[in-house]
């Protein structure tokens, strides 16, 4: 999977810049940094909902599914709610099944919580089938029990389908835990690219090495 | 003034013909301009509110500043461009309840504008967003938009009605408040206190009272189930 380089600014602030990299196909790569490094704008410009610099989008002819910091619960009815991303009602109760939600099948999407939203915007996404899969922190306001169902949903998802998953997350244990590979930014900037277990363990800049330090790893 | 106030519960128990007539003109003016108000505000809202484009402040800065404009202002335009030295005076709507309609039209709807375009704008990049993610369209998504702002559009619309109710300034104008004509009930109010007449007065305070009321138990609901 090649995302082409690209670059953003906001007026005269750079606030991403990227070169070529290559994800490998069926990989989760896991996309780390401190706040405002560029993660969520990487996101959202992979996703579409933003363009670059060049108006030109990074990715060839991908079919890419996106699940946003904060994904919008419809004023409609969970089930209903999965049932927008596809038609087979079973798979929409098999995934809700998987993420404990099916009691709330007939709840009103925007009444749920916070963790109860994330859970449902993860089940709608994984409705369809998609060649990228990125998730901007979707496990950021769930439990630990939530947090390993979706990580293991997730799992799930990519086996049967094949697809390539950029995982954005603050979490370097779920970096860790699910993550093939890892790209760290920092300032804008891509800092580090590669294999999870080298770059996490033996981190060859001092920025990464200070960002593992902070975060403990 | 209990004499005044029993005359007035006889006049409503009664079902007056004054009183009535008044009720139908205020009824037809209010809720003919609050629809009107309601058909262009509301696309005009969602529009201002979801889109981003280049005059887009400029737009906003003017409805806001619309929102605000005394009524009397607007009747004294509508005057200016209607009465026999104005514009538009070859289409002799001065004093007719047609008018009237059209000067709360112009008073209301920025009110309807201004609400939705608050609202949509709070929800529309989250919505488009999840959309967009969801790789849904745009048509569906725009759908989705419009289907969140159901109650919100219910709640824009009492608004309005209750703006168009109690709006005495340009109505006077250019409406003139002739009796069995064009007067309205706050109009009607002003011209029977003015002869001394408190009866009708308080009967028509009191049914103006009980509908703002009724309006605003109508919008708290809405908004609860809003919030929820």
């Amino acid at each position: 999977m090649k995302i082409n380089s690209f670059s953003k600014t906001y007026g005269d602030r750079l606030v991403l810049s990227l070169p070529d990299i290559e994800i490998k196909n069926g990989a989760v790569c896991a996309v780390i940094g401190a706040n405002g490094s560029g993660k969520s704008t990487l996101a959202r410009i992979l996703s579409g909902n933003e363009v670059t610099d060049s108006n030109a989008s990074p990715l060839s002819d991908v079919a890419v599914g996106y699940m946003p910091q904060k994904s919008f619960a419809f004023r409609m009815s969970v089930r209903n709610n999965l049932l927008l991303n596809g038609s087979d009602t079973s798979r929409a109760d098999a995934l809700m099944r998987s993420m404990g939600i099916l009691p709330l099948a007939e709840k009103k999407a925007h009444r749920l919580s916070g963790g109860e939203t994330a859970r449902m915007a993860l089940c709608r996404l994984l409705m369809r089938k998609y060649e990228l899969l990125i998730l901007d922190e979707p496990t950021a306001a769930m439990d630990m029990e939530s947090t390993a169902l979706s990580e293991k949903l997730i799992e799930t998802y990519r086996r049967e389908t094949g697809c390539t998953v950029i995982l954005i997350t603050h979490s370097l244990q779920q970096a860790k835990r699910m993550a093939d590979e890892v790209l760290f930014l920092d300032q804008g900037r891509l800092c580090e690219f590669g294999d999870a277990k080298k770059l996490l363990f033996t981190p060859q800049t001092e920025e990464l090495k200070k960002f593992l330090d902070f975060y403990g790893a | 003034m209990n004499t005044a106030f029993q005359k007035a519960i006889a006049l409503i128990m009664s079902a007056d013909k004054e009183l009535l007539n008044i009720l139908s003109v205020t009824a037809r003016v209010s809720l003919t301009s609050s629809v009107i108000a309601l058909l262009i505000g509301v696309p005009l809202g969602i529009w201002l509110g979801a889109c981003r484009f280049r005059g887009r402040n400029i737009l906003l800065v003017l409805n806001r500043t619309l929102m605000g404009m005394p009524p009397v202002v607007c009747g004294l335009i509508f005057y200016m461009l209607f009465s026999g030295v104005g514009p538009f005076r070859s289409a002799k709507l001065l004093f007719t309840v047609r008018i009237m309609i059209f000067a709360q039209v112009v008073l209301i709807t920025p009110i309807v504008a201004g609400n939705m375009e608050s609202y949509v704008s709070g929800i529309s990049g989250a919505v488009r967003e999840t959309a967009r993610g969801l790789r849904l369209g745009s048509v569906k998504s725009f759908l989705l938009l419009c289907n969140e702002c159901i109650y919100p559009i219910f709640s824009a619309y009492l608004l309005a009605f209750a703006r168009a109710i109690a709006e005495v300034g340009a109505v006077s104008m250019v409406g003139g408040a002739i009796s069995w004509k064009t007067n309205v009930m706050t109009t009607a109010i002003m011209e029977y206190t003015n002869k001394g007449n408190f009866a009708m007065g308080i009967a028509l305070g009191i049914i103006l009272m009980a509908l703002a009321l009724l309006v605003n138990i109508l919008l708290s609901l809405v908004q609860r189930r809003v919030s929820r």
